[in-house]
């Protein structure tokens, strides 16, 4: 055996032993955590009817849970002499990330003329945004896509050649929804803070129609709201 | 000759390194655990006689896990034949954004010191003392501050530089130069954290537990 084998063997026998004992004063715990972005809707309270003859709220909203709201309109032709039947929807939205809101609407009606109600007789719009609440980040500018209240003068009349009412203002009325569009975005609305906190960004969606001499029937009205965080 | 000499010196140097190593000692103390986590994970070794080496995955700690808390339990035996503390330093974690994940949002605490076998050394003049304020188990004290955020009474914030977290007497009745099975004292290193409405993204953190001679008390 060369002479410098046999120490080197020695060596690698020793050294093995020994870290075969494996003792140390140290140890290591490493760590790691995800945030993926979030986005949530849900409803921000009981729905507001107002104007109605007949109908009523059948399925209404609950603070924080689920948005799944059924509304009754009621009589929409003249015999109903309320100038709007206006619903308000509150809507509340958390997210950890900048948020878009979008909206699709469909207007079906049993009628079959243009005299029926379309999509552009029902008025829509949000209104005033809201974000306070413990944990809510209160900074930050929201855009609202819509006119507002589509029942304030400014976005709608008559129109002098047909008489028909129409929401005239921008995305005042539901066949600007006919895909899905943007109606709201804005910065993160959560501080950082847990899903157990209930506030939130809170503003309420109108739907609003006036009562005209429309071709008799029923009309279904949907309307889906999705939150994104692109 | 010279291969006697060099066999000596070796045998000299190997020597000194255990009689070192026998001293002061920390290791895995068991499994780790992992609760409440979505895709999340822990590893480590069951083996008491293996190295202290565990990588925790929180996982999802956005909203998106609807878990109260995700909460991990790292055992770890110590094994001394002479007063010892353990120290714990921390590097990572330094998130701009005060409302992503920070150091403070993952609660850190000490718990449940226990007798490692039959050759666990019981001293009667001196007791195992976790150091403030980390004797609590942060997934059971979490509170929520004022801003909406969760606090717990300590965190990774907690730790400023290396930090003494556990010091006692001696935790070995023997003097053995190697791990044993039943030769020391285990307590659990427990990490909470509870998902919030954090900014987006990834955040990592290092910790290094040490042990090394402590403050000189009787056994």
């Amino acid at each position: 055996m060369p002479r410098l084998t046999k120490p080197l063997l020695l060596t690698i026998l020793l050294v093995s032993a020994v870290s075969c004992f494996g003792q140390s004063t140290t140890g290591t715990v490493s760590m790691s955590a995800t945030v993926s972005k979030f986005v949530e809707i849900n409803s921000g309270g009981a729905v507001t009817l107002t104007g109605n003859s007949g109908g009523g709220v059948t399925t209404d909203g609950v603070a924080n849970s689920p948005l799944a709201v059924s509304i009754n309109l009621g009589e929409l032709g003249p015999s109903n002499t309320n100038s709007f039947v206006t619903a308000q929807v509150p809507l509340r939205l958390r997210s950890n990330a900048s948020y878009v809101l979008s909206m699709t609407a469909t207007v079906t009606s049993s009628g079959t003329t243009s005299n029926r109600i379309g999509a552009a007789d029902v008025g829509f719009g949000l209104g005033t945004i809201t974000r306070s609440g413990s944990g809510v980040n209160p900074s930050g500018t929201d855009t609202n896509a819509t006119s507002g209240d589509p029942t304030l003068a400014a976005n709608g009349s008559v129109n002098a050649t047909t008489g028909r009412y129409e929401f005239t203002a921008v995305r005042s009325n539901l066949s600007a929804f006919s895909s899905a569009t943007t109606a709201l975005s804005g910065p993160f609305i959560m501080n950082a803070v847990p899903r157990s906190n209930v506030n939130g960004l809170s503003v309420p969606a109108f739907f609003a129609i006036k009562p005209q001499f429309f071709e008799n029937g029923t009309t279904t009205i949907s309307v889906t709201f999705t939150v994104t965080a692109p | 000759m010279r291969f006697f000499i060099f066999l000596t010196l070796l045998v000299f140097v190997v020597g000194v390194q255990t009689a070192s190593a026998q001293a002061l000692d920390i290791s895995s103390g068991g499994l780790p655990t992992i609760t409440g986590s979505v895709n999340g994970s822990v590893t480590g070794t069951a083996n008491v006689t293996g190295d202290l080496v565990v990588t925790i995955n929180f996982g999802e700690v956005s909203p998106l896990n609807t878990n109260s808390v995700v909460k991990v339990l790292v055992p770890i035996a110590l094994r001394s034949n002479q007063p010892y503390q353990v120290s714990v330093s921390m590097s990572g974690l330094t998130n701009a954004n005060s409302e992503a994940l920070q150091a403070s949002d993952v609660g850190f605490g000490v718990q449940n010191p226990r007798l490692l076998g039959g050759a666990g050394q019981i001293c009667n003049q001196s007791t195992h003392i976790i150091r403030s304020p980390f004797n609590n188990d942060p997934a059971l004290s979490a509170t929520i501050s004022g801003s909406g955020r969760v606090s717990y009474p300590s965190t990774l914030a907690s730790l400023s530089g290396p930090t003494v977290i556990l010091s006692g007497p001696e935790l070995s009745k023997n003097n053995s130069s190697k791990r044993q099975q039943s030769d020391g004292w285990i307590f659990d290193a427990v990490f909470a954290l509870t998902p919030q409405f954090f900014v987006s993204g990834v955040s990592s953190a290092t910790l290094i537990f040490t042990i090394s001679p402590g403050p000189n008390v009787p056994c």
